[in-house]
């Protein structure tokens, strides 16, 4: 018995939870390995990893706000929407002052921030199940674009020139600049989940609400921060995405409610919330769009890339499917051991 | 033990719509005793600690914590006035590690808010080792913890809060031999700390060693009350079984029991 006790302390490193981000860090090696084979001269070519830099961030900035939301067992479609309404407020407010302003890069932000925070509050406060409430407030801000927009695009080239576009979607160092953030920002909110009090509460009202309220956390209060979080990154990831196109266009997040989410999906965060990674999102967000890519540089048309995403999405839940089953095992076996322990100890 | 109360509830009642789950409920807790809370399923035991932990708002009644009255608690308000409870597994977080659940709501931090986690590893590790509980790294998850493991990763949590009042709602529930006797140990440590604790259990036996005195609970009613000096934990059983059948204390121990209220005679 004594030897089962020593192995525990030495069992730290299979308990730690980073076996996951290996497997998905392996999955998104084993595609590019697949289209390097498949077409080595657009794999070797570095153009095909700045447009790849260029165009993740659409995807991946909003499923990092997104994984917020997901770990705490909830979730949030209407960011698809808001991706367009932020933008919306900002293309307005540029016609209306002839310029493309900071203000209106505020203004659009504010706009993001305020649609998540009545998510929140619908599903604080209203107890309405935030999938029925994202799902109201999808159609609702969408439709305000809509109707704002009579379905017209913006354009904004003229304002290409400007401050605002070079410091969200210009180059520097030969990079684009919307990766640099989207590299920040899976950093600052890296920091928050593991290393701040907040992002601990978002783990913890995931993985046991009832037990989070007992010990005082305002349960509430931080599902409605993070909903607000969530809709301004969501409406930062539309107006990177505008200023990209240098076009407003009313349908502009449609495509990435999908995407997003599966990104976090694909990254390791269950569903079920209380567990995930910032890390595991950002791997997933690049595997999606490098599917897209590969499949588009391999010559074959674009109708395979959804069979491709739906085939790696499969293959990756998969896979986690089977770690965590393994892990469950392996919890009722440390249970065991623990409990004979407690028991050697007491006799 | 001193006479001191730490804690008073009274004349409580709740409601749950028609159902009424107390009744007027007078009851106390003094510095340094263990009350054993006792009654039948449905006699209003637990509904009684949540209110003193304040999950649930009393209708009526009021509590007094450390000379303060209060109509209703908080859970946030019970844990900085000194209370915490612990429930089989319902307050820990089982995918996260061991010291993150000991500080849960509680974290040490800098001032914008960063977690000080090696501060807090060290404090957990202090807390777990006067339970001689430190067979498992402190990073451990604790869905990799026995139950009674788990239990005395909660009552490590009381100590680092310095609690000065502890609610033990079933802890020995679903427990082997040999882990609820580790878990009435983890209760006795708490006592030796000058602690207080209120412990909830069907089981007569598990609550007998560790009680300085029985508040027996039926129908949402307090109907009596003892020291243990004054019984064997066979007593104790007979008095449970004559109140579950006759709703009253067998004639014998009535000269024992401390609670006399107009109502009861």
């Amino acid at each position: 018995m004594m030897t089962a006790i020593h192995e525990l302390k030495g069992v730290r490193g299979i308990i730690s939870d980073y076996k996951l981000q290996v497997v998905i860090t392996a999955i998104f090696f084993a595609i590019w390995f697949a289209f390097y084979v498949l077409n080595p001269s657009a794999f070797t070519n570095p153009f095909t990893y700045t447009s790849l830099m260029s165009i993740s961030p659409y995807t991946i900035i909003p499923a990092i706000s997104l994984t917020l939301v997901i770990i705490t067992g909830e979730i949030d479609l209407s960011f698809s929407s808001i991706m367009a309404l932020g933008p919306l407020i900002m293309a307005m407010t540029w016609q209306a002052q002839g310029e493309a302003s900071l203000l209106g890069v505020i203004l659009g932000l504010l706009a993001g921030l305020g649609a998540g925070l009545f998510n929140g509050i619908l599903i604080t406060k209203l107890g309405i199940p935030s999938l029925i409430a994202t799902i109201g407030t999808t159609f609702l801000w969408r439709g305000v674009v809509l109707v704002a927009t009579q379905g017209f695009s913006i354009p904004l080239g003229q304002y290409r020139d400007s401050m605002v576009f070079s410091a969200l979607v210009g180059w520097l160092g030969g990079i684009p600049v919307q990766f640099l953030w989207t590299i920040g920002l899976a950093i600052i909110f890296w920091l928050i989940l593991n290393r701040h009090r907040f992002g601990a509460y978002i783990y913890y009202i995931g993985d046991n609400r009832v037990a989070a309220q007992m010990v005082g956390i305002n349960v509430d209060r931080v599902l409605i921060s993070v909903y607000a979080i969530h809709g301004l990154i969501a409406a930062f990831a539309g107006i990177i995405n505008t200023l990209g196109m240098a076009t407003f266009w009313p349908t502009l997040g449609d495509i990435y409610m999908l995407k997003s989410v599966s990104s976090v999906v694909i990254g390791g965060t269950p569903v079920t919330g209380g567990l995930g990674t910032i890390y595991g999102t950002f791997i997933g967000g690049l595997i999606l769009e490098f599917i897209e890519m590969g499949v588009l540089t391999s010559g074959v048309t674009g109708f395979w890339i959804r069979l491709v995403h739906g085939v790696v999405i499969i293959v990756a839940l998969a896979a986690q499917g089977i770690l965590r089953r393994r892990e469950i095992i392996r919890a009722r076996v440390m249970r065991l051991i623990t409990t004979q322990a407690t028991q050697q100890s007491t006799s | 033990m001193s006479t001191k109360n730490i804690v008073e509830m009274r004349n409580i009642v709740k409601r749950f719509g028609s159902v009424v789950a107390l009744r007027g409920v007078d009851f106390y807790v003094r510095e340094n005793e263990v009350v054993g809370l006792v009654g039948d399923n449905g006699a209003g035991k637990s509904t009684l600690v949540k209110i003193l932990f304040g999950i649930h708002a009393p209708d009526e009644g009021e509590i007094i914590i450390k000379g303060m009255k209060f109509k209703k608690l908080t859970p946030k308000l019970a844990y900085e006035l000194g209370i915490v409870l612990i429930h089989q597994e319902r307050t820990l977080c089982t995918n996260h590690p061991i010291w993150r659940n000991i500080f849960m709501g509680r974290e040490i931090t800098n001032k914008l808010g960063f977690l000080r986690i090696d501060d807090m590893k060290k404090i957990a590790y202090e807390s777990l080792s006067q339970l001689e509980l430190t067979r498992m790294p402190v990073e451990t998850p604790v869905k990799y913890l026995s139950g009674g493991y788990q239990q005395g990763v909660q009552i490590s949590r009381a100590l680092v809060f310095e609690a000065d009042l502890v609610i033990l709602d079933e802890p020995t529930v679903a427990l082997s031999l040999a882990e609820t006797q580790r878990v009435l140990e983890y209760v006795n440590e708490l006592k030796k700390k000058g602690k207080s604790a209120v412990f909830i259990s069907h089981n007569i036996y598990h609550v007998y060693p560790v009680a300085d005195r029985f508040v027996i609970l039926d129908k949402g009613r307090v109907v009596a009350e003892f020291y243990k000096e004054n019984l064997t934990p066979e007593d104790l059983t007979e008095i449970m079984i004559s109140i579950a059948r006759t709703g009253s204390v067998p004639e014998k121990y009535k000269e024992l029991n401390l609670y006399r209220k107009s109502q009861l005679t």
